[in-house]
C-alpha cells in the first residue's frame, strides 16, 4: 500500500470534477434542491379543503352549538367553507343538496349538523345515555384522497372537542396527553432533514461512482492504470477517499442550508452526523463500484441505479417510519445501509445522542463500507 | 548473447473456446525495436496484455525484464500505451502526465524535467494546459504516447501506436522510437502496417494466435524469397498451413 499512489488517484477524481463544472454543481446543488423540494412539500400541511356545511341544528335554549363549531372551523386554515346551508336558505333537501356537491366533485366534503345536534350534545349524560343519544355530525367525504379525508375528519373532531371543553367548560372523562421525551418544539423538517441529507449523499455518491467506474473500464483507462505499479487496493481506496470527501462537502452544504435557510436545529454533535454520512458515502461508492463491475456498458450500469434507489427512498425510514413498512419487506429495510445512516443521523440531530448510543449504526455502516471496498478489490484482481 | 527484455515459453491464452494466443515463444533482446505484426485478431494485443499482467495466461510462462509475469508489485520500469486512447479526457495533458508519473513513482522534481522533455518530443508542450478531450485525434494520440514515456521506462509496449496518425507524424514517431532505442530502451510495438514492420530491428509475424515467423526484416525477406514483407507474410501463412 503506497499512499502517494493512492492519493494520486484521489487527486485525479477531484481534478476531473474541477474541470467538469456542471457535475460539480450537480453534486452541491442537487442535495440543496432535494432538501428544498422535500422540505416544502412534506413540511406543508393540507389547507383550504373546500367543503359545504348543512346546519339543521335547532339549538337548545339560547345555545346554538353548531354555530360555535362552524365559527371554529371558519377560524382555522384547514377548511374553506363554500357555503353554509340552513333551513332558511329555502333549499328543499339540504342534505341531498350537500351530498350532491360532493358527488359532482364541487367540494371534497359536506358536513351535516342534524336538527337535534345541540339538544343531544347538551343533554347527554355519560353512564345513562346510549350511543343513539349522542350528538352526531355526519360528513360526506370524497375518499379519493385519504390525506384530505384525514384532514377534514380531524379538523371537525378537534373543533367539536374545543367547543365542548373551551367554550362550554365541559370536562372530558378520559384524556391522552403526549409529553415528548425527544423532539419537543420540533417541526416536521427537523425530523426529516437527517433523512434527506443521508439520502442526497447516498444518491450522488452511488450514481457518480457507478458511472465513473464503468467509464474507467470501457475507455481502457482502468487497464492502463493497472499497468502501472498502482495496485487494485490503491485504486479502490483512492476512489473511496475522493468520494468520501465529496460526500462530506455535500453534507456540510446541505447541513448549512438546512440550518440557515430552514432553521433546522441540531441537538447533538455535527461532527458525528458528518461521520455517519461519510461512512455511508464510502459504502455506497463501494457498492456502485461493485455493481459497475457486473455491467458491460454504461447503459447496463445505469439500470442498477433505480434498483438501489427506490427501495432506499421508500424502505429506509427517510419519509415513513420502518414500522409502516410491511413485514414482508422489513428485511429489505434492514439490508439497506441508508436505514442505519438515517437512524444514526436522526438520533444525533433530534435526540441529541452521542457515540455511546449510535455506535451500532456506525458499526454497521463501517462493516458495509469495508465489505464493499474489499469485494471491489477482490473483483478487480480477478479480471 | 545479449539479455532478453521479454521472453515467453509456450504462452497460451484462451477466452472460452477461442484461442487468442497459441503457444507463443518470443524473445525480445534488450535495446531493440521489436514489431509484432499481423492482421487484426491475430493475437498481438492479447499477447501484450498478458505480458503487462492485465490478463492471465491460460498456460505457459513469460518473463519481462527478468521478472516472471504476472509480476507481484510492478516497479514502473515497464510502460504501456494501449490501442485505445485510455487517457482521462476530462483532465489536462499535464494532469494526465502527472498522474502516470506519480503512479510510476517519478519524484515531483524529476517530473518537472521529464514532462517538458516528453511533451516537447510529441509537440504538445504548448498545449499542456488543454483538456485532452479538447485535442484533435492525432494530438490525443501523442498525449497518450507522452504519458507512456513520462516515467522513462526501460521497456515500452506500444499497441498500434501509429493507427490513425497522419504520415508526417508517423515518421516523427519512428524517429522518436529510434532515439529511445539509442538511450537503451526496448520498444515492443504492434502494427498491421507491413511498411512499418520494415523499420523494426526484429519482427515477429503473428497469424491466428501463432508466431509464424521471426527475424530481422532482411532475414524474413530472404527466407520467404520476396521483396516486401507483405508478400513474405503470405508465404509464411502458406508454409504454416503445410
Amino acid at each position: 500500500m503506497n499512499s502517494r499512489r493512492m492519493l494520486a488517484i484521489t487527486k485525479k477524481v477531484l481534478r476531473s470534477l474541477r474541470h467538469d463544472r456542471r457535475t460539480a454543481a450537480f453534486l452541491v446543488l442537487m442535495p440543496i434542491f432535494m432538501i428544498a423540494i422535500f422540505g416544502y412539500t412534506f413540511g406543508g400541511e393540507v389547507e383550504d379543503v373546500e367543503v359545504y356545511i348543512v346546519d339543521l341544528d335547532e339549538g337548545l335554549g339560547p345555545a346554538d352549538l353548531s354555530d360555535l363549531v362552524i365559527a371554529r372551523l371558519q377560524g382555522g386554515d384547514s377548511l374553506r367553507i363554500l357555503e353554509v346551508i340552513r333551513p332558511s336558505s329555502g333549499i328543499a333537501d339540504p342534505v341531498g343538496y350537500g351530498r350532491e356537491k360532493v358527488e359532482s366533485g364541487n367540494a371534497w366534503g359536506c358536513i351535516v349538523f342534524p336538527a337535534d345536534f345541540a339538544a343531544n350534545a347538551l343533554t347527554f349524560s355519560p353512564g345513562n345515555s346510549t350511543a343513539a343519544d349522542a350528538a352526531t355530525v355526519t360528513m360526506f367525504l370524497d375518499g379519493s384522497n385519504l390525506n384530505i379525508v384525514q384532514t377534514v375528519t380531524s379538523t371537525v373532531r378537534s373543533a367539536l372537542s374545543s367547543v365542548m371543553v373551551e367554550d362550554l367548560g365541559f370536562v372530558q372523562p378520559v384524556n391522552a396527553v403526549p409529553d415528548l421525551v425527544y423532539g419537543e418544539g420540533r417541526d416536521f423538517l427537523d425530523t426529516f432533514a437527517p433523512g434527506v441529507i443521508s439520502l442526497a449523499v447516498m444518491m450522488v455518491t452511488f450514481m457518480i461512482s457507478i458511472i465513473s467506474f464503468i467509464h474507467e473500464r470501457t475507455t481502457g483507462t482502468l487497464a492502463r492504470l493497472l499497468s502501472t505499479p498502482v495496485t487494485e487496493s490503491e485504486v479502490v481506496l483512492g476512489y473511496a477517499m475522493a468520494f468520501g470527501l465529496i460526500g462530506l462537502v455535500q453534507s456540510a452544504v446541505v447541513m448549512a442550508t438546512a440550518l440557515l435557510l430552514f432553521g433546522v436545529q441540531v441537538e447533538g454533535s455535527l461532527a458525528l452526523v458528518l461521520l455517519t454520512v461519510f461512512l455511508l458515502g464510502v459504502g455506497m461508492q463501494g457498492l456502485g463500484f461493485l455493481l459497475s463491475a457486473n455491467a458491460r456498458t454504461e447503459f447496463q450500469a445505469v439500470q442498477f441505479i433505480p434498483i438501489i434507489l427506490f427501495p432506499s427512498i421508500l424502505l429506509s425510514g427517510v419519509f415513513w417510519p420502518l414500522e409502516s413498512v410491511p413485514e414482508l419487506l422489513r428485511p429489505v429495510s434492514y439490508l439497506l445501509p441508508l436505514t442505519y445512516a438515517v437512524d444514526g443521523a436522526r438520533s444525533v440531530m433530534v435526540r441529541g445522542w452521542g457515540l455511546e448510543e449510535i455506535w451500532p449504526d456506525l458499526a454497521i455502516l463501517l462493516i458495509f463500507a469495508a465489505a464493499m471496498l474489499a469485494l471491489s478489490i477482490v473483483l478487480m484482481r480477478r479480471r | 548473447m545479449g539479455t532478453f527484455a521479454v521472453r515467453t515459453e509456450g504462452l497460451r491464452k484462451e477466452y472460452g473456446d477461442i484461442v487468442a494466443v497459441r503457444d507463443l515463444c518470443l524473445g525480445v533482446p534488450s535495446g531493440c525495436i521489436y514489431g509484432l505484426i499481423g492482421p487484426n485478431g491475430s493475437g498481438k494485443t492479447t499477447a501484450i496484455k498478458v505480458l503487462m499482467g492485465l490478463v492471465r495466461a491460460t498456460s505457459g510462462t513469460a518473463e519481462v525484464l527478468g521478472r516472471t509475469v504476472p509480476m507481484k508489485g510492478k516497479d514502473g520500469r515497464v510502460s504501456y500505451m494501449p490501442q485505445e486512447l485510455a487517457l482521462y479526457t476530462d483532465l489536462t495533458v499535464h494532469e494526465n502526465a502527472q498522474l502516470f508519473a506519480e503512479l510510476n513513482g517519478v519524484s515531483p522534481d524529476e517530473f518537472l524535467e521529464r514532462e517538458r522533455e516528453v511533451l516537447e518530443v510529441v509537440g504538445l508542450w504548448e498545449r499542456k494546459g488543454d483538456l485532452v478531450g479538447q485535442l484533435s485525434g492525432g494530438m490525443q494520440h501523442r498525449a497518450s504516447l507522452a504519458c507512456a514515456m513520462v516515467n522513462k521506462p526501460s521497456l515500452m509496449f506500444l499497441d498500434e501506436p501509429t493507427v490513425g496518425v497522419d504520415p508526417e507524424l508517423r515518421s516523427g514517431f519512428w524517429e522518436h522510437f529510434r532515439s529511445l532505442k539509442a538511450q537503451g530502451m526496448t520498444v515492443v510495438l504492434t502494427t498491421h502496417y507491413m511498411d512499418e514492420a520494415s523499420r523494426c530491428d526484429l519482427v515477429g509475424m503473428m497469424h491466428k494466435g501463432r508466431l509464424i515467423a521471426e527475424g530481422t526484416p532482411a532475414e524474413l525477406l530472404e527466407d520467404a524469397g520476396r521483396n516486401n514483407l507483405e508478400d513474405a507474410f503470405r508465404v509464411f501463412i502458406v508454409r504454416c498451413r503445410e
